[in-house]
């Protein structure tokens, strides 16, 4: 199964951050409705299984 | 219209959660989860721990794990829910205004909110509280008819946070403050030899100090979170190079603040945002919106807008920035139970920011921040935030024309207090130093408190909740028994109202009734205030306190500054004009007797229509009536000196404040026939001294004479309202016509008053096309509302209000 980590919208939090741990990071979302776009964003562990919305990174 | 395309375009999209017949009015809006499972899961894990520590880490988890979102063309950034279209919940405070929530609507995860509300039952302040009062108690309590249902079950609470101290230190300066009275503290208690006087009492600040620190670091590391999902989208989403470059400050200021002190005005903007958010709505929930905006960001707009040292921008910038922080407040979301939503008709929450009066030496504060705040408020036509505006007399004439401006458009705000009197009266009253009292600004709707560093507010067991006088003096009459809404014994046997032989018979029932909802409301607050400093520390807001981190208290614990006050809500008016029909028809005329009145009111004057009118022709308050108006002086100061027979937490006698909210309307419905010859279930009077509607007949300077005759000084505040013509206040002559009349206003020593200018007209086009009128906005009593979204009821409350012509003249 996939993992976030290999997802496009997961990005690892810097170390040096309040939150910092090892394998954590972001996982950032665009949504929009009739009241315009807003950006989500979330905590996940890069070996969490894949969501829904994975899409994975290009590169 | 924003006076920028940004902000005209977040108006349109705003997502406004006003609340109208005790419903939110936007379609989209939800009960959010998230923070009632982190708390809950957090709780959990941490069972055992001091409370303090419980609440430390339960925070941390929320700020950690939270969703945290920004929307598109946001400059202020930050919500205290998952989604923009979110309230949170708050399952540990009341498990009834948790399950009323989510047994609504507005829960779509009933089955493990359910599961959540279980959990909490036992822990929460309601089940707590509960238990030092007898079910008769709680029955008369619960029943919202003589006294507001204690905070314990209602969740609702007040504070004015000390932004300062953020603003001007940074969190992460702070965290070292008390890592070093943590160490001293170890030091101390490992010094030989040992003395138990001199360092037990050191375990509970340990305790104290350490879930300060574990707040903090997690409200920095949040706010980093926010940093990157800035900088994440403008190199990952979004192609637009202005929005980029935006987003790309947004990440650096996020990363700024509040860890350090505040650069310039956006910093403070976004500093004070967070503050906001945590203090009011994520740590716990409170109310309000307290703070002295101008006297806060003038040193940063100084250095942005003037100086342009420090993240340097227009003054057009810095007024678009207050634009989007109204809009920012509109969309914030509350959870309350329905009574307090029923009570807030057509508001979303009561925010209430105050500006003007005068700095701490004397010097006029009204500033070129005062007056960019003002020219956006008129400008974006919002109903949050309301303004109070501190009238002194060395007040600038710049500041009170954009003050008349605001006015002339009908926003019912600013609302005018007596800034002399109200400084005068945290000296007096509460021994505050008078360069501190100068500082002052509205706790809540109407109540003066300071601001600053240390010493602020923090709760509403320290002042607020409600006695209701009308059904106060209905029970009077019926030997304390409640015949007309709930059917129980809500006050003392004071005998029944057809067997008074005099008029005093009638004022003493009248005062051992007050009494009685007095004490036990006064009673509940402070047993709430125990329960809150042993069951729900909030580490946060003491943290940001210099007292709270000098001492290593709790901040609900904390009582440096007493500010005790409590409110006489809708209804005062319609006391005083019932006591004086009484006392003229039965006591000195002689025309009817008790038994004839108690009978007729019982039966809501039916078959008495001639007896009815004739209590309705009695004289009124408002009219400069000698006879109507001893009355009022009589009543004011009953409440007064009954308010004053109590001590309260915080060591002195409460204040009282009339005034009403929208409990005038909702209260209206539970209240029977009275003597003023008002029918059962009508409206009552929309404040401590605005007469009651369409009684006023012998114009603005007679209602003016009538509330000068009540010592003010004696109250935290008398809300005064008023409605003024349309076509005068627009004419050429306004300004200085309503100038003048503030000017009669001020020299009559009277504590407050707001305007309603809309005319009739207007308002009966709205309720047959809303479409047409959406920012129409009305004062309701200590906020404005959108006149769309209040219940026809009342609408036709602010439609029976007296139209006063101030160049009348009388």
């Amino acid at each position: 199964m996939s993992k976030c980590e290999k997802c496009a919208f997961f990005f690892p939090i810097p170390e040096g951050d309040m939150d910092f741990e090892p394998g954590k990071g972001d996982c950032v979302r665009q949504q929009e409705d009739t009241k315009g776009k807003f950006w989500l964003s979330r905590p996940v562990f890069e070996n969490s299984d894949a969501c829904e919305h994975h899409r994975t990174q290009i590169n | 219209m924003g006076t920028t395309e940004r902000t005209t375009r977040l108006k349109n999209r705003c997502r406004f959660k006003h609340v109208a017949g005790g419903e939110y009015v936007d379609a989209g809006v939800k009960a959010g989860v998230e923070r009632a499972r982190l708390i809950t899961q957090s709780h959990k894990e941490n069972i055992g721990e001091p409370n303090c520590v419980i609440r430390a880490k339960g925070l941390e988890n929320i700020l950690s794990n939270i969703t945290v979102h920004i929307q598109d063309d946001e400059l202020i950034v930050g919500a205290n829910t998952e989604h923009p279209d979110y309230f949170p919940m708050y399952p540990e405070l009341s498990y009834f205004a948790t399950l009323d929530m989510v047994e609504s609507q507005y829960c779509d995860h009933k089955d493990e909110m359910r599961e959540i509300t279980e959990y909490w039952k036992p822990y929460t302040i309601q089940t707590k509280g509960e238990k030092y009062f007898t079910p008769e108690e709680i029955g008369i309590m619960y029943s919202a008819t003589t006294i507001q249902p204690p905070m314990f079950v209602t969740a609702f609470s007040s504070i004015v946070p000390t932004y300062e101290s953020v603003l001007e230190d940074g969190l992460l300066k702070r965290i070292e403050e008390v890592e070093k009275n943590i160490a001293n503290a170890n030091a101390s208690l490992r010094k030989s030899p040992w003395n138990a006087q001199e360092n037990l009492h050191y375990l509970d600040k340990l305790d104290q100090w350490k879930a300060m620190v574990i707040a903090m670091k997690a409200v920095v590391g949040w706010a980093q979170r926010h940093a990157r999902l800035a900088k994440i989208m403008a190199e990952n989403f979004l192609t637009d190079a202005k929005r980029k470059e935006e987003l790309l400050e947004i990440s650096d200021i996020c990363r700024n603040v509040p860890a350090n002190p505040a650069r310039g005005l956006r910093d403070a903007m976004q500093s004070k945002w967070f503050t906001y958010l945590l203090c009011h709505s994520i740590e716990r929930y409170s109310s309000g919106y307290g703070q002295k905006e101008d006297k806060l960001l003038w040193p940063y707009f100084q250095k942005s807008v003037i100086e342009k040292s420090d993240q340097p921008m227009s003054r057009e910038e810095a007024v678009e920035l207050f634009e989007c922080e109204r809009l920012k407040v509109s969309e914030h979301g509350s959870t309350k139970g329905r009574q307090l939503r029923e009570f807030f008709a057509g508001s979303n929450d009561l925010f209430i920011l105050t500006l003007g009066g005068i700095n701490p030496d004397g010097s006029d504060a009204s500033n070129d921040c005062t007056n960019a705040i003002l020219e956006a408020t008129e400008s974006i036509i919002t109903t949050e935030p309301s303004i109070s505006f501190r009238w002194n007399e060395i007040g600038n004439t710049e500041t009170k024309q954009k003050v008349f401006n605001c006015i002339k458009k009908g926003f019912g705000f600013p609302s005018i207090k007596n800034d002399e009197m109200n400084t005068q009266q945290l000296i007096k009253y509460f021994n505050v130093p008078e360069e501190v009292a100068r500082d002052w600004a509205l706790v809540l709707c109407m109540s003066p408190g300071i601001t600053g560093r240390r010493g602020t507010q923090k709760t509403r067991s320290e002042g607020g909740s409600d006695v209701y006088p009308a059904k106060v003096l209905e029970i009077a009459l019926t030997d304390g028994f409640d015949e007309f809404f709930s059917n129980i014994q809500l006050g003392p046997k004071t005998g029944d109202g057809a067997e008074f032989k005099s008029f005093e018979d009638v004022w003493n029932a009248l005062k051992l009734q007050l009494r009685f909802a007095i004490e036990l409301g006064l009673r509940s607050k402070d047993v709430g205030r125990i329960m809150e400093s042993t069951h729900l520390s909030c580490p946060f807001i003491s943290s940001i306190d210099d007292g709270c981190v000098e001492k290593g208290m709790d901040a609900n614990a904390l009582a440096e500054v007493p500010n005790p006050w409590h409110n006489i809500i809708g209804g005062s008016v319609v006391v005083i004009d019932s006591m004086t029909a009484i006392k003229q028809l039965v006591f000195d005329e002689k025309k009817y007797t008790m038994a004839q009145l108690v009978e007729a009111l019982r039966n809501n004057w039916e078959g008495k229509e001639e007896m009815r009118i004739d209590f309705w022709n009695a004289p009124k308050f408002g009219n400069d009536d000698a006879y109507a108006d001893a009355v009022a002086t009589k009543y004011y100061d009953l409440i007064a000196d009954e308010w004053k027979r109590n001590t309260t937490y915080s060591g002195t006698y409460p204040l009282p404040l009339a005034q009403s909210v929208a409990g005038y309307i909702v209260n209206g419905p539970k209240t029977a026939a009275t003597a003023n010859g008002r029918h059962a279930g009508e409206a009552l009077d929309d404040g401590g001294s605005s007469p009651y509607m369409g009684c006023d007949k012998n114009g603005p300077t007679a209602v003016l004479k009538s509330a000068s005759k009540i010592n003010a000084s004696k109250y935290k505040g008398i809300l005064l309202n008023q409605r003024l013509s349309t076509v005068l206040m627009n004419s050429d002559a306004g300004f200085d016509l309503w100038h003048a009349y503030m000017k009669t206003w001020h020299s009559l020593d009277i504590d407050h008053v707001q305007f309603n200018v809309i005319s009739q007209e207007d308002m009966k086009a709205a309720q047959i096309e809303p479409e047409k009128y959406t920012d129409t906005l009305v004062r309701i009593a200590g906020y404005s509302a959108k006149f769309i979204d209040l219940a026809r009821y009342s609408q036709d409350t602010i439609i029976a209000r007296t139209e006063q012509d101030m160049a009348s003249g009388s």
